[in-house]
Parts: structure tokens; C-alpha cells; sequence
């Protein structure tokens, strides 16, 4: 009874999948017809018919662009400190910086720079003498030098922060304008550079800006040290 | 006055900073597929900080950026480190074909678009100190721009110029070049018992010299020039500059 049972369910899901295979659903597309495909073929030899048509692809080739890689070679910033004006005192310093890494060794380096001398010896002790003007006191330079990455290294602090970092050698050439008078200048020095991020450098210079001048009556060589800590990004 | 410099210096810190890092999100990375056995990377951008990790064959990195002769990656799994120029050039783009960096060469000496550098020498007696760039129209001609200052015993002094260079060979490691310019000398006299005034006259300049392939993008030059100052004296003034320093291209 059962087996019958079966045999009746069984034939009637077969019917029905049938009747579903014969009928046109909305979303049915039906093939081209295979007769018309046989007479295309059939008259493609005829001389009088025109030749087949060859399928022109529509699709139009893509242009890939290929991202440029960005270069960051490039270091512009400011720096703050000290700097002893021989003859006329420590006095605070601030300038800007750009530097250029031409290699993992080498980089360019042009400081512009300005401060205000103070007094010498003689005038503190003698009273009102003054022997520049207030705008003779002003102290600006600037040089172009080549550095040196002599100690390249990294600096950890704590277990999980490690920051690339540098020791350099930097000289060059300059020019100081003091006491009313242009000097041309050598400077020569060393620093720190740690980078905290990828863009950011803190940097901490010690240079001497060395320089001829007469400015106190005689000519002498005047040595002039500098100590200061900066910060700079790094662009481009 | 310090003050102002202090405030001025923080404020440019302040713009620098944030200038720099809205760029980082909207810049779309470059992928390339490591063909080689392994590609090492390191935790600095030098020869000397250690290798941190290393990239297998058939991986792929995203490139962040270049600083000098090492590029900074990211891995398939998120990690970052620094690559050799050199290693990675060995790569793949996606397309197949081999990643393209210029490191500077002999090659690029002879051809570039652009190159700078700074002089040291003499102007008339004085010190020299001189920067200029030029731009290639052809590899062997160039317009530059150039400034430079002259301090001396009896003047002071600034001269910018343009002018045309002609390098005859650029492929040769030396190569001669001559020059020929045109431009502003503004000269300041220093104290005298009799005051001159400032003057400011047109000049030209001719110039012979050549430069010297050093290694990589550096290369040395020299020069030695004649300039004739256009005074408003009857008679024109004749200088003779030399020139040495130090150049890159790029």
C-alpha cells in the first residue's frame, strides 16, 4: 500500500516538473532560434551576400594609473636657544631650518637665524657708554651647509616605543650681519635628530658661527656658539 | 622682538603639522607583488637598523612613501617597515611589469629636469657664496636662476641672474659647459671717509667651466666667469668671478 503510495507521489512531482520546464516564465529568455543560425551559415558562402560581419568588442580598454610614490625628503622648521655673541653676551636665538636628504648619509641645510646682542664688559662697568646702536645689536645670519648622518641609530623608550634617530656633522658657509656690517661666516657643529613620527623631527644643534670683524676696534676672529633645540616636519 | 619669533615659530609648527597629515588619508598607495625569494624589511629607513620582518614571494606591499634610498611599506597583515629602493625595484606591479624608482645614475646626470646647488669663490676680490637652479629645455641646454652675495673688504654686495648653460658632452662623466647671463648687482659700500652711495646696475656675464660626476645625484662643478657691470660711469666695470661647489639633480 505504502510502495503505492510512493509510486503516485513520485509520478505526479515528475509531472509537474515537466509541466514546469514546458511553460514560458516571465523571466525566461529564450536561445536565438537554431534555424535562423543555419540558414546565416549556409548563405555566408554565397558570392552575391554580404560578407559576415566580424563582432567589433564594445569594451574600451581601462588606463591604469599607477599611484606615484610619494618622496618626503624634504624638512622645514624652527629652532629656539642660546647663542654667545663674542664680546656681547648670551642671548636667546630663534631661526628657521630646511633641509634636504639627498641620501641616508648626506643632506643640504640652509638656517636663517636672528638675535640681539647684549653689552660688553666695558660698557656694563663704565656706565653710558654705548658702543653700538640699538639696531647695530641686531645679530642675524644665515648659512648653507652640508650634513653628515655620522651615528644613525634609534632611541627606545619604555618596551614599545622606538623612534628612528641620528647624530650628525653639519659645515658650511654663511653670511652674519652684526654691528652694522655683513661678515661672511663659516659654521660648523653637530646635533641629534629623533623622529617621534614618520613627519615630525626634533632636533637638538650646537653649532659655532665663526667670522672676522672689527666691531669692537680691532679685527679678531670672532667665535660665536650656539646651543638650540627645534622641531621640523617633513614634507615632500 | 624675540617674542614675536617665538609666537611666529609655534604657529608655523602648528600649520606645518597640520598641513602634513590630512594628505596621508587621501593618498591612494601604490601595490606591488614581491617576486624575488623575500623581501627584507627594516625598522629604519638605513642600512644599519635590523631587519624586523621579511615579505614572502607571491605577497604583496603597499607603498607609503620614500625617504632618500628606502620606501615605507605596509604588509598584507598591517605591519610596516622600511625596504631598500634597490630590493624593491625587483618587485612587480600588478600589470607584471617591474616597479620603476630613480636612485640617480650616471644616466640620470646626463638627462634630468632639474638640478641645484650651492658655490663658494671669489666675486672681484670678495667672498662668494651662491645658490642656483636650472631647468633642462634639452640635456645639454639649461635656463638658470642664480643669486649669490659677495663680501669684501671695501663692498658688500648681491647679484641675481638668468642665464643660458650649454653642457657640450652631458654623458661624460666631465663635461664642459659655458654660460652666458644677464641680471641685477646691488652693491653697498662699507663706511669710507668719503660715502659712496648705494648702487644698484645691470650686468651680463659669460662663463666657462664643467661638471663633475660625483656618485649617485651628486656631482661637483666649477666655473669661471667674467661679468661687465653697466655702470653710470662712462667706463663699464669688468669682474672676474670664480666658482666652486656642490650639485644635485633631481
Amino acid at each position: 500500500m505504502e510502495t503505492r503510495i510512493r509510486l503516485l507521489l513520485l509520478s505526479g512531482v515528475m509531472l509537474a516538473c515537466s509541466g514546469c520546464a514546458t511553460m514560458h516564465w516571465p523571466w525566461h529568455h529564450p536561445k536565438p532560434d537554431q534555424q535562423s543560425q543555419t540558414v546565416d551559415i549556409s548563405t555566408a558562402g554565397d558570392d552575391n551576400s554580404p560578407p559576415p560581419s566580424v563582432v567589433e568588442p564594445q569594451v574600451e580598454r581601462r588606463t591604469i594609473t599607477v599611484p606615484q610614490i610619494k618622496a618626503k625628503n624634504l624638512e622645514i622648521g624652527g629652532y629656539y636657544g642660546e647663542i654667545s655673541i663674542q664680546d656681547f653676551g648670551a642671548q636667546p636665538v630663534a631661526g628657521a631650518r630646511i633641509d634636504y636628504h639627498i641620501t641616508e648619509d648626506f643632506f643640504f641645510e640652509g638656517t636663517y637665524g636672528r638675535a640681539k646682542g647684549g653689552k660688553t664688559s666695558f660698557e656694563e662697568l663704565s656706565g653710558n657708554v654705548q658702543l653700538l646702536s640699538d639696531a647695530e645689536r641686531r645679530f642675524t645670519y644665515y648659512n648653507v651647509s652640508l650634513g653628515y648622518n655620522l651615528l644613525p641609530g634609534e632611541v627606545f623608550i619604555g618596551h614599545s616605543l622606538a623612534m628612528t634617530s641620528a647624530l650628525y656633522m653639519i659645515g658650511g658657509i654663511g653670511e652674519v650681519t652684526f654691528a652694522g656690517d655683513e661678515n661672511f661666516a663659516i659654521n660648523f657643529g653637530a646635533g641629534f635628530r629623533v623622529l617621534p613620527t614618520d613627519w615630525l623631527a626634533l632636533h637638538i644643534d650646537v653649532q659655532d658661527l665663526v667670522f672676522r670683524s672689527d666691531d669692537i676696534g680691532f679685527e679678531q676672529l670672532k667665535n660665536n656658539l650656539q646651543a638650540t633645540i627645534g622641531a621640523s616636519v617633513f614634507f615632500w | 622682538m624675540l617674542r614675536r619669533v617665538e609666537l611666529a615659530f609655534a604657529l608655523l609648527l602648528c600649520v606645518l603639522s597640520l598641513a602634513s597629515t590630512p594628505a596621508r588619508a587621501a593618498h591612494e598607495l601604490l601595490q606591488v607583488f614581491i617576486t624575488q625569494p623575500y623581501l627584507e624589511l627594516h625598522t629604519g629607513p638605513g642600512r644599519g637598523y635590523p631587519v624586523s620582518q621579511v615579505v614572502a614571494r607571491g605577497d604583496s606591499v603597499d607603498v607609503l612613501f620614500r625617504r632618500t634610498d628606502w620606501i615605507k611599506v605596509r604588509t598584507e597583515r598591517g605591519l610596516e617597515g622600511w625596504a631598500s629602493v634597490r630590493e624593491l625595484t625587483l618587485a612587480s606591479l600588478a600589470d607584471g611589469s617591474n616597479l620603476k624608482v630613480s636612485m640617480g645614475d650616471r644616466a640620470g646626470f646626463a638627462s634630468h629636469h632639474w638640478e641645484s646647488g650651492v658655490y663658494a669663490g671669489a666675486y672681484a676680490g670678495a667672498t662668494l657664496i651662491a645658490g642656483y637652479s636650472a631647468l633642462s629645455l634639452t640635456d645639454n641646454l639649461k635656463i638658470e636662476v642664480g643669486v649669490s652675495q659677495f663680501l669684501g673688504n671695501v663692498s658688500n654686495g648681491y647679484i641675481a641672474e638668468i642665464g643660458l648653460a650649454h653642457v657640450f658632452i652631458p654623458d661624460w662623466r666631465v663635461s664642459p659647459l659655458v654660460t652666458v647671463g644677464t641680471g641685477f648687482e646691488h652693491v653697498s659700500p662699507k663706511v669710507l671717509l668719503v660715502q659712496p652711495a648705494d648702487r644698484d646696475d645691470q650686468l651680463a656675464y659669460v662663463g666657462v667651466g664643467a661638471r663633475v660626476y660625483l656618485a649617485r645625484r651628486f656631482f661637483f662643478r666649477g666655473e669661471y666667469r667674467e661679468y661687465v657691470v653697466f655702470t653710470r660711469t662712462n667706463a663699464n666695470e669688468v669682474n672676474e668671478e670664480w666658482r666652486l661647489g656642490f650639485g644635485f639633480f633631481y
